[in-house]
């Protein structure tokens, strides 16, 4: 049987024209070259790992001759007593972060917004932003120092003004507003400054117009500012669903004690006890690849939702 | 003049263009190599939990002469318990006296058990490599079993020092009857309470015998806020069930050491009566304000902190840790004096505590580095000098003039504490010796004195764990995940969250979900070997 040259070989034309255009644009495919690397190294290729998942992986034996089980590690973390409030937890640590956080640098956006003085907008500015680079260890340890009974200052100031001091560390109920307060803490800052400047790129000619038509300020807000920025807060709220997913381990792990570990115990910290601390490696890493799923699962669905409503999603 | 402008530009910007995607991508690259983990081969302790960096395993020709005198090279893994890693002075001191040639591997030890697992799980430790402490032993007992180290247990005749190891604590080391591991000395009953002195006299106290003495000075202390304006704490407590307050005590409530015989059964201790008094008592203590209002979330550092600032006037712990202790509160509180007690009565009258098994930590010789027995023969030889009196001595003190004099045939460490944290301190993580050929120490202060007479008193009354050399396979899978139930309930209960039949319901469903194995299992194992 004859196979005919255009369908061995590849599209001589086709070929060269792709190749030409990477040749045209060479020094930007060569600047993002690290950065491409760096998502090929240490987020594709570890991803073969998730084979273990399907096994009962023994660190001697190697991820080759350790024994195939099937779906029996996925079977064992839906019937584990502790998944649903694993799961619960997850989600809910998940949306309060999420709904509480987002409105905050919008807010803070458009006060900033009003100021007049740019010397006292850049101070604060740079102020909100400072939490940003502390790390978590150190957030966690100023909110410890701060709420301590022994002689923490907010317990100090309850007393002056006359109140009871306030367990707040050891309370499981304070366990969640206290995670959320510190994430927005930390966090405002950043997306204060995205918002800002996309707030700056506003024609001050709409607003002249809508002051014409006898709009006070908030009206303003409420018809220029915010309908000009839906798509950077759309964009911004489906990469922090993202962020969320994956990078609250460090902060939740800080969190963590015996007397908050009913409310505040997620799938990525049951990971690292179970899994790091106490060797399970397969079962952990099935807890993980299911965890994954559904951060992919929430990344896709509020991506479809802002197309749906007309905005450019995040792909 | 128009020549200029046609000249063509690209020249210029080409090379802009060029350079500027150059650099960005240099940076960039330059940025992730920095900071992409730490030397290997270099003795810096790694802060990276989850990196597994170990080192390249010994290539020294193992298989050469028995006749050759080359150093022996090989790298050991050292629990670090000082804020820095020590100079190495004392290192190649060791090297001289031993033919070797180490690399010492410093892990911090708060994320000691994480890298350990994490080497073992990459078949990445090196030829020696220490356990944190006996309670580490649960994580590498499965590996033990399915043959990922040397059994050592048939070689130890071979060597002068090694052959007079203490059958008793060699035996609580045994997994599945065999032995694997060389063991650090340490005394079997350290614990006890360190208080103030200076507090009690003035209150007319004597050092408490039972219990309810522990109370009513918890109780006077509070009362009297020695340490001024309201901030008195009675107990400094933190947030360990076994090396903080609560294990010592339970021992006085009479409760068992891990696992006791009730009506010829073994059960876990908090089954057990003494237990659930001991979290009364506790209770008690916390509803009063006698003890520090956030021990469950207290680490050592800050609990020891509120000793040092003279805030606190009792603490539970080690009893040799009073001598730091002293120097330490000193220095904020110059008139602060410490008393130290061990002999607190049990239900029936007679002073008991709960006893580690003789060892503090344990070391293992990894099959995958340690290549043949030959190599481990030579390696055995090496640690059968550390209990040599010189060797013991170095790794224990340190270097006489430089660390210590002598006065009196006996050893007096220098004075100045921060030298000794800097270079000397930490070697005590690599000691194997702790009293077998060791100079005794002249004691400057007195109650440390005490405090060592009263460690070795009690050893008589000492009460061992007996699932120590037993084994418990559901223990093994599930045991620490489970044990995590059964702490924070305890937790729970002392600060009033939760109430007596909520415990039992915290118990149940830990025998629900498979300590009822774990039980069964270690009484299988018990019965087989009565």
């Amino acid at each position: 049987m004859e196979l005919s040259a255009s369908t061995v070989a590849p599209n001589p034309k086709r070929t060269s024209r792709w190749k030409k255009r990477v040749l045209r644009n060479r020094y930007i495919y060569l600047m993002i070259l690290p950065g491409l690397l760096y998502f090929a190294l240490f987020k594709y290729l570890p991803m073969w790992g998730l084979l273990i998942s399907f096994q009962e992986y023994v660190p001697t034996k190697g991820v080759m001759n350790s024994p195939w089980v099937g779906f029996r590690q996925f079977h064992r973390l839906f019937s584990d007593p502790d998944f649903w409030n694993l799961f619960r937890n997850t989600l809910a640590l998940f949306f309060l972060n999420i709904v509480f956080y987002t409105p905050m640098p919008i807010v803070l956006a458009l006060m900033l917004n009003e100021v007049g003085r740019t010397a006292f907008k850049r101070i604060v500015q740079t102020i909100v932003y400072i939490p940003h680079f502390l790390s978590w260890v150190i957030v966690v340890s100023i909110t410890f120092v701060m709420l301590t009974l022994d002689g923490g200052i907010v317990n100090d100031m309850l007393q002056y003004f006359g109140f009871h001091e306030i367990n707040f560390l050891l309370d499981s109920a304070y366990a969640r507003p206290i995670y959320v307060i510190q994430a927005i803490w930390r966090e405002a800052g950043w997306g204060t400054i995205v918002y800002l400047a996309a707030i700056s790129a506003i024609d001050p000619g709409l607003y002249e117009a809508a002051r014409m038509d006898g709009a006070g300020r908030l009206r303003q807000i409420w018809h220029i500012t915010l309908p000009a920025i839906r798509s950077v807060v759309i964009v911004l709220l489906i990469l922090r669903i993202g962020s969320v997913i994956d990078h609250s381990f460090e902060h939740v792990y800080l969190v963590i004690n015996s007397m908050n570990r009913q409310v505040m115990d997620i799938f990525d910290t049951y990971v690292y006890t179970a899994g790091v601390q106490q060797g399970q490696y397969s079962y952990t890493t099935a807890v993980g690849f299911f965890k994954s799923f559904i951060g992919l699962l929430l990344v896709m669905l509020s991506n479809w939702l802002a197309r749906k409503f007309g905005e450019e999603g995040v792909y | 003049m128009n020549k200029a402008l046609n000249k063509p530009s690209r020249t210029v910007s080409h090379w802009t263009k060029w350079g500027s995607a150059m650099s960005a991508a240099a940076v960039l690259a330059s940025l992730l190599a920095g900071c992409s983990g730490k030397d290997n081969e270099s003795e810096s302790a790694n802060a990276g939990a989850a990196q597994p960096t170990g080192s390249a395993p010994a290539s020294a020709p193992a298989s050469a002469a028995a006749t050759d005198n080359k150093p022996l090279k090989f790298t050991i893994m050292a629990d670090l318990h000082t804020p820095e890693v020590p100079t190495e002075d004392i290192l190649k001191l060791l090297e001289e006296k031993t033919n070797t040639d180490i690399t010492i591997q410093w892990v911090p030890d708060g994320s000691y058990d994480e890298k350990f697992q994490a080497s073992l799980a990459t078949g990445t430790l090196p030829e020696a490599a220490f356990i944190k402490n006996q309670a580490s032993i649960a994580l590498v007992r499965s590996a033990i079993e399915s043959g990922q180290f040397w059994e050592i247990g048939p070689y130890l005749k071979d060597y002068p020092n090694l052959s007079k190891l203490n059958p008793d604590v060699l035996n609580n080391t045994k997994i599945d009857g065999k032995i694997y591991t060389l063991y650090q000395e340490r005394d079997l009953a350290r614990s006890g309470i360190i208080y103030r002195k200076d507090w009690a006299d003035k209150l007319g106290l004597e050092a408490p015998k039972t219990t309810d003495d522990i109370y009513q000075m918890l109780k006077a202390f509070k009362e009297a806020d020695l340490a001024g304006n309201g901030n008195t704490i009675g107990l400094a407590d933190r947030n360990d069930l076994i090396y903080g307050s609560f294990k010592t005590l339970s021992s006085w409530f009479g409760a068992p050491n891990g696992w006791g015989e009730v009506d010829g059964q073994l059960v876990p201790d908090f089954m057990t009566q003494g237990y659930m008094d001991t979290m009364k008592f506790i209770r008690k203590l916390y509803t009063e304000d006698l003890i520090n209002k956030d021990f469950p979330v207290t680490s050592k550092t800050d609990q020891q902190n509120l000793m040092y600032t003279g805030r606190a006037g009792m603490y539970i712990g080690n009893l040799p840790d009073v001598k730091t202790m002293q120097e330490k509160t000193s220095k904020n509180v110059p008139e602060a004096q410490y008393d130290v007690t061990n002999t607190i009565a049990g239900p029936d009258g007679n002073p008991r505590l709960w006893a580690v098994p003789g060892y503090g930590s344990l070391l293992l010789f990894p099959k995958s580095s340690v290549k043949d027995e030959d190599q481990l023969k030579k390696l055995l030889g090496v640690f059968d000098k550390f209990f040599d009196p010189d060797v013991a001595n170095l790794l224990k003190y340190g270097i006489e003039g430089k660390h210590y004099t002598m006065q009196d045939g006996k050893v007096v460490p220098i004075a100045d504490v921060k030298v000794l944290e800097k270079e000397a301190t930490a070697y005590l993580g690599l000691a194997l010796a702790d009293y077998t050929n060791i100079t005794p120490s002249l004691y400057t202060l007195p109650v440390m004195e005490k405090a060592n007479n009263l460690v070795k008193a009690a050893a008589d009354f000492a009460v061992p764990d007996p699932t120590a050399a037993l084994t418990s396979k559901t223990q093994i899978e599930k045991g620490a995940r489970l044990q995590d139930m059964i702490t924070d309930a305890t937790y729970q209960f002392m600060v009033g969250k939760l109430n007596e039949s909520g415990f039992q319901a915290a118990v149940k469903k830990w025998q629900d979900q498979g300590g009822a194995d774990i039980i069964r299992e270690f009484n299988e194992a018990y019965q087989n070997g009565q």
